[in-house]
Parts: C-alpha cells; structure tokens; sequence
C-alpha cells in the first residue's frame, strides 16, 4: 500500500501516506475495523518522521476515515458509499490532473488526448 | 517550542579553518538533519557541541546547559555516534556493552538484547574482527541503549550499504517515535535524510548557509522555465539564486530560485513574463544549488 512514496514530490509525505490509506478504505481492501499499523511500526517501516505518520492519521480522523482510540490505536471506520465513491472521483480527478500536466508539457492538444483516452479504454 | 541545542555567534579558529558566526537551532523533538559538503566542519561543530573542542568565542547551550561548563550533565543524557568508532577492538562485543553500560545510570540491558539479535550482531564476536556495517550498527545500538534525550550522530551511516542504512534509521526512528528525543544527525548523504527530517541546516565552509523547516526548504526551492523571461525588480518576491539559457532547447531561460509560493506564478503570468513550467526540485538539487550560490556570494 506505501510502495514508492515520492519525498520528491512537491505533496508532503504526509498527504501521500494519507491518500494512499483513503484509496485502500474507498477500494475496500481495507474493511472496518482493521487496525492501522501503530506510528511507530509504520515510521520505522517507511523510514519517515513519526510526526509525519501523526500527521497522516490526524487528516484521516477528521474526515472520518479512521478512528484513533487511545492507547489502543488507529482504526479504520466504516464508511458509506456515498463518500467512498466521492473520494473514488477525487482520485479519478487526481490522475487526469497529472495527465493534464504531463500533457501541457508535451504540447499535446485536448483533442489528441481525448482520442487517445478513447482508443486506451476500448479494450476495457 | 523550546531547543534542544542553540548555538549564537560561535567562533572557532584553528590554523587555516574557521567556523563563525555560527548560529544554530535544533528545536527539542525534531529530527534536524545537519547538511554540508566534506570537509566544512560539521565535525568540529558538533565537537564543539559536546565540550570536545573549545570554541574562541559565543554560547553554546544543550539540553538547557551551558557548554562547556555543563558538559558533563549534557553528556549524561546524550546519545553521540562519532564519526570515528570509540570501541575497544580487543573486547568482544557482550563486554563493550557492559563497559558501556557501567557510565550510564539509564542504560537498558533488555533494549541492548533486543537490537543485538535485530541487528544480527553476535555478543562473542571481538569488536576488531566486526565489518564496517556491523560496527556502525553497534554504535548506534550503544547510543540508543543509553535511553538518551538527544542524540547527537555524525555521520552514522557513512560508508554503510543500504540494507545496514536501512537497519540504522529504521532502529533510530523507532527509538524516537517511543521516547520523543530530539535527534541531531550530519550526513553529506543528503537522500537518506530526505524522508526523516523535520528541520535542515546546511553549513558551507564553517558557515551556516540556511536554517529551516524541511518542508518550506523543499517548496520554496524550484526551477523555473521560462519562454520568455520576467523583468527582474526590486519587489520580485523570491530570490534568484541562478539564470541560465533553457538547456534542452536554448530558448528562453532557465532560473533557479527559493523563497518560492505557488501564489507567485499567477503574479508571473499576469507580468511581462511567459512561464512554460515550474519544475519541482528534490533535497539535493536545491542543496547543491543553495551551495554554489552560497560560494558566489563570498568569492
């Protein structure tokens, strides 16, 4: 679920480490219930500031995708579908953003794109 | 946030070398990775931090004492990985520890136990006949059995393959997720401190070149390609540290610049200027490039 975090990138670690565990609850791979690895197995894990992971698990308890019970640990919730499938589409957005980025570097139309897009998803 | 360690105007000379002055900040539970090039005096500043050196001139203060007439209650409560190894060759690794273990009150055997065999190191071994990887894993594993607040490591991971790196910092960050310490650490491998840190220092030939939040270092540093170049003013709101001919095509430049905010690149726009694309920079690009400007500037 964390391979290849990018310290490069300009979104900080935290928000990567976040996003990657709120794609995992809106896909399902990880049920309610399940208990998050503890900050400190995960910094050790990913060789990261625990603070990061601190902060990491603070964004995903306020918006409600995880619940840390104290002493206990992190817990992941349970959450309608709804809003599962409204992050779903915020990841969605995210890829075609980058896409979109990628794209304007290349000098490539939204025309050409688009076709691409539609000869890509065919098959699918 | 009270420090860990602060350092004002602090000079040190001996022969050719000077450190001066010298500021620094590492605020108490960070993680402050302690950059620079071979050779700037990163040793001898930290040295200097735990009464090793005498400086001429400034204060020092560590863990709230006065250095070095506090030292000695400093060191009671630091954890320090030399750039050389202080181990006695001819006693097995079972006996460093209990020789260590004799100087520090707070010493925590059953810790020592567990990194020994997570380290995979042997206690009958002699200390003389460890590897290099096993060595730097044993310093570190005497510096955090010591239970200590700070830890102050010079190079620890230097000359280390990744998987012993790996162990190292995978050891240091566990310690510090349990126990809250403030972790000091120099390296000239900036990548390896990529991910850990929370604060930067870069010093430059016996200077402080920046002092700052990891993150606002890794943001407000970036490349900006233009097509068509801004006039530069007074008011421009981020410092240029180069500009150069856009290298791929050789139409329109190329700058460097920190201080940089998102925000910026609409006042860009809206300005004389065409930017084709921001380009984002990772720690040891905008180290070297905060280096060379450092060196202009003083040549």
């Amino acid at each position: 679920m964390f391979e290849h975090l990018d310290s490069r990138s300009p979104v900080p670690l935290y928000d990567q480490i976040a996003s990657r565990i709120r794609v995992a609850v809106a896909a399902g791979d990880l049920e309610p219930g399940t208990a998050l690895p503890s900050v400190r197995q995960l910094a050790g894990k990913l060789r990261v500031n625990p603070a990061t992971v601190v902060q990491a698990y603070r964004e995903l308890e306020d918006e409600g995708f995880v619940e840390m019970r104290q002493g206990a640990g992190t817990f992941v919730c349970g959450v309608e579908p709804p809003k599962r499938a409204a992050e779903r589409a915020r990841q969605a957005r995210r890829l075609v953003r980058g896409m979109l980025a990628e794209a304007a570097r290349l000098g490539l139309s939204g025309a050409e794109l688009k076709k691409a897009a539609a000869k890509e998803l065919e098959g699918i | 946030m009270s420090n860990a360690i602060e350092v004002r105007e602090l000079l040190y000379q001996v022969k050719t070398f000077e450190i001066r002055d010298f500021t620094l900040n590492v605020p108490s539970g960070s993680i402050y990775g302690f950059l620079g090039p071979n050779g700037c005096g990163k040793t001898t500043t930290i040295q200097l931090l735990l009464g090793l050196r005498r400086a001429r001139g400034g204060s020092i203060s560590v863990l709230g004492h006065a250095v070095p007439r506090g030292v000695t209650r400093v060191l009671a409560r630091t954890g320090y990985v030399p750039e050389h190894p202080h181990l006695y060759p001819n006693l097995t690794v079972d006996e460093s520890l209990q020789y260590h273990a004799a100087f520090y009150p707070g010493w925590d055997r059953d810790r020592a136990k567990g990194m020994l065999s997570r380290f995979d190191l042997r206690g009958s071994q002699a200390v003389g006949r460890l590897s290099k990887g096993e060595t730097g894993k044993l310093l570190v594993l005497v510096a955090l059995a010591q239970m200590p607040e700070l830890l102050v490591l010079d190079e620890p991971t230097d000359g280390l393959d990744p998987v012993v790196r790996r162990d190292v910092m995978t050891a240091l960050l566990d310690y510090v997720s349990e126990h809250k310490a403030t972790v000091f650490v120099s390296s000239h491998l900036v990548h390896e401190l990529e991910r850990a840190c929370d604060w930067i220092g870069v010093m430059d030939r016996g200077r402080m070149v920046v002092e700052m939040p990891m993150q606002s270092f890794k943001r407000g540093i970036k490349r900006l390609r233009f097509t068509q170049p801004p006039a530069l003013t007074q008011e421009t709101p981020f410092e240029v540290l180069s500009r150069s001919a856009a290298e791929s095509t050789g139409l329109g430049e190329e700058w460097l610049v920190s201080g940089w905010e998102p925000a910026m690149a609409q006042a860009l726009e809206s300005g004389s200027g065409a930017l084709r694309e921001i380009v984002d920079m990772d720690l040891e690009e905008s180290f070297v490039a905060l280096l060379s400007r450092s060196r202009a500037s003083l040549s």
